[in-house]
């Protein structure tokens, strides 16, 4: 039968009452993985986090532009992107929280962004987020150097990879995007080129020594 | 058993506002826990002063952009903001969404949030002015102390803060007293590439000397290998930070308080030239007065000068110990410059300590090269979120090539060299004539401009990195661009130590030249800058001058 994991605070509290030095070693991977998990659930709660899976910066208007930006940026496919990571939930968590005060810009620069779109592309009131993939692509290609692109485009990329109690990285679809594990502990070997290393070989002239 | 201090402890000590102690500590950073331990343990007591906020085990976060985008448990820039400036003609600004110098405010300080490299100096940093010098535009000299007489504190850091490593590895290394007392932690795949393309050119990498925690060591458990160790607190207590080593041991002797969420912001003074204590804001920004028969500020390279230059007073208008003029000056972060680069196969550098290898062969600097500069490199990863903000020339920054470049994130790794800045008189922390932080204080200003050597320095050291990185068979080499300095973590040299009181801030032994009683050590007090990895060193400085310190306070002497 698995060990029951306690909860990541009673695991630390236990650190300081340990008994001895190998009960740490035995029992510190595990105590670690649980606290980091528990962790990633509860806190945040003070900068916008906690599960936001709902708009309540954006309107649902904005919001389907930004998201249809952010969407040509990390494109979905074969694996997740940035609408499959629910970044747009990112976005306005963030743009109501800890971005706030960049929220004014935002907003004058999706303005600009559209109405610069409906200009020069529109026919019927047709929003840049309903136009085709080969029309939004050729405009964003002209609207790649504007500040409020830059803008979507870090907030694009935070979203996916910040961890999900901020809204982005749904399911932890952008870490498995860039191949990252959600773990807390790891044990060597890391990668391909640790597996087979010999050791340390020491220089002609050197004497390591360890106490 | 021992027991842990650092849950469920003894009731700590604590002292009233009406009481006078022997000595308060500003700052519980890399040199004030040690400073703190030091001199409680010295029979004295002892009052630390924090800034931020006292953090258990469990309120740490693997929360990249927490920490490392919104000033997580670092100075914010809403609340305690700086302003910057190349020269005098300009009019220093704030910079959008962060500060120039980046320190951690929390008890524990920077030591909570650094990588832990724990490089030792060589014995050519502390006579580098007598050997190389002098240079046109810096202010480059000896150091009052020698490498021979910091060894023993040193050695201590190493046994005492507790550091791992394989001494005597490194055919550069400078001589020491002891081995270390870990072995050094596991490589990992960045350090295997990093020590192959080395090898390859003839160089001479090493396991990397890290203060965390490679077997269990005074009661603190080994690295779990998560893999974020700068920027972030270590919850799990195997980084070797104040937090977890010397500020416990302080506060086991009964003497010492350490008081968080309390902003120094005055030094008090009388009329005979004493310092008398210090005046402070509580968490709720209350103003108190902690009288003391000594204060020593160890408050880091940033918030020191500033404390001494808004302590100023009618006879000491340009600041407290401020005759010298030299308060504030002599900035230095450490200018370094390297290179990203991706391989074959996955390294996945988000697991495992942030470096595992490193290299001194260009440790001294060569005249033969034409200009000043020495450096080391290591091998180092990054998190996620802050790989993913760039890219490399010549990929798009987004569709579907730049999630391609996304994908490939566990196959990169940095090599990265750390290296030397000048000290340039000009170089400078002043007070901002306007700016004022969150409790009225007056903040900070910034005027710095890299001297051409350092700037020479760091494109010679890019190419270095370009040149391991084709030795270990890398895929795609990104070279690192050198820009110009615009602020930094590693804050130095801004109220120098020196036998001269015209010229210098602090003697030897780290009392003020002007006020007696008054004593300053942190990264402020180094003379020059080291190769980029200074708290080793500001941990042997500490313990040193609390050495010096307790045996003045024995002998009636403050």
């Amino acid at each position: 039968m698995d060990k029951p994991i306690p909860s990541r605070r009673q695991f630390m509290a236990a650190i300081g009452e340990l008994a001895s030095a190998g009960w740490i070693a035995m029992n510190w991977p595990q105590i670690a993985f649980a606290a980091e998990k528990a962790g990633h659930d509860m806190k945040g709660m003070d900068m916008g986090g906690s599960s936001h899976t709902a708009l309540t910066t954006l309107t649902a208007a904005e919001a389907a532009e930004v998201e249809a930006i952010a969407n040509l940026i990390v494109p979905g496919g074969a694996k997740p992107g940035a609408k499959d990571a629910r970044v747009i939930y990112f976005i306005d968590n963030a743009l109501g929280s800890f971005f706030v005060g960049q929220l004014p810009a935002f907003r004058a620069g999706l303005t600009e962004f559209t109405n610069s779109f409906c200009t020069k592309f529109c026919t019927s009131n047709k929003s840049f987020s309903a136009a085709s993939e080969a029309m939004q692509t050729a405009w964003l290609h002209e609207e790649e150097k504007t500040p409020f692109f830059a803008a979507v485009r870090r907030l694009t990329v935070l979203g996916l990879i910040a961890l999900p109690k901020y809204g982005g990285n749904s399911e932890y679809k952008g870490w498995n995007l860039l191949g990252v594990e959600d773990n807390h502990s790891w044990a060597p070997p890391f990668g391909f080129y640790d597996i087979d290393y010999p050791g340390f070989e020491p220089y002609p002239g050197t004497k390591p020594y360890t106490a | 058993m021992r027991r842990n201090p650092n849950s469920n402890a003894p009731r700590r000590k604590t002292y009233t506002t009406k009481e006078t102690v022997d000595f308060i500590v500003v700052g519980s950073g890399a040199s004030g826990g040690i400073m703190a331990r030091e001199l409680s343990r010295a029979g004295n007591s002892v009052v630390v002063m924090e800034q931020g906020p006292r953090m258990a085990p469990e309120d740490f976060e693997h929360d990249e952009l927490k920490y490392r985008n919104l000033s997580g448990i670092t100075n914010s820039p809403v609340t305690n903001p700086q302003t910057f400036r190349r020269d005098e003609s300009q009019k220093a600004e704030r910079v959008s969404g962060r500060n120039p110098l980046t320190y951690a405010r929390i008890v524990g300080g920077s030591s909570a949030h650094f990588n832990a490299n724990f490089w030792r100096l060589h014995e050519i940093d502390f006579i580098e002015g007598s050997k190389l010098g002098p240079i046109a535009g810096a202010s480059l000299v000896d150091w009052p102390i020698t490498y021979a007489e910091l060894e023993p504190y040193y050695t201590k850091v190493e046994w005492e803060v507790g550091v791992s490593g394989l001494a005597g590895s490194s055919p550069f290394d400078p001589w020491r007293s002891k081995p270390y007392p870990m072995p050094p932690l596991p490589v990992k795949s960045s350090g295997v590439l990093f020590e192959r393309g080395a090898r390859k050119l003839g160089l001479h990498p090493y396991p990397a000397p890290l203060a965390i925690n490679s077997i269990v060591y005074k009661d603190r458990p080994p690295c779990v290998q998560c893999g974020l160790c700068g920027g972030f607190g270590c919850e799990v207590m195997a980084k070797s930070s104040s937090v977890w080593t010397v500020i416990p041991e302080a506060e086991a002797t009964g003497k010492c308080e350490v008081r968080s969420d309390s902003y120094v912001y005055r030094i008090g003074m009388n009329a005979a030239g004493k310092a008398t204590g210090v005046h402070y804001f509580d968490k709720n920004k209350v103003e108190h007065f902690q009288p003391a028969r000594a204060v020593v500020v160890c408050a880091n390279g940033s918030e020191t000068p500033k404390l001494l230059l808004n302590s100023a007073t009618s006879s000491a208008p340009q600041g407290l110990a401020n005759s010298s003029g030299a308060v504030g000056r002599y900035l230095m972060f450490n200018k370094g410059g390297g290179a990203q680069a991706r391989f074959e196969q996955p390294l996945n550098e988000y697991k495992g300590a942030n470096v595992t290898r490193i290299l001194h062969d260009w440790y001294d600097s060569d005249p033969k090269r034409g200009f000043y500069g020495g450096g080391g490199f290591d091998a180092r990863s990054g998190g996620p979120l802050t790989w993913g903000q760039n890219v490399p020339e010549g990929t798009p920054t987004w569709g579907p090539r730049f999630k391609e470049y996304l994908e490939s994130y566990t196959y990169w790794m940095n090599c990265s060299g750390h290296g030397t800045s000048l000290a340039v008189e000009s170089n400078r922390i002043d007070i901002d004539p306007e700016l004022k932080d969150a409790w009225g204080v007056p903040a900070i200003r910034v005027t710095h401009k890299d001297h051409p050597d350092d700037l020479k320095h760091a494109n010679w050291l890019v190419q270095r990195a370009v040149e391991i990185m084709d030795a270990a068979g890398a895929k795609q080499i990104d070279p690192g661009e050198v820009g110009a300095s615009s602020g930094g973590v590693h804050l130095l040299g801004t109220a120098r130590m020196g036998n001269d009181p015209s010229t210098s801030v602090i003697d030897k032994y780290h009392r003020t030249h002007d006020v007696k009683n008054l004593f300053l050590c942190d990264g402020s007090s180094m003379v020059t800058s080291g190769r980029g990895q200074p708290t080793q060193t500001i941990e042997a400085l500490a313990f040193r001058a609390g050495d010096f310190i307790s045996r003045f306070a024995r002998a009636g002497e403050i």
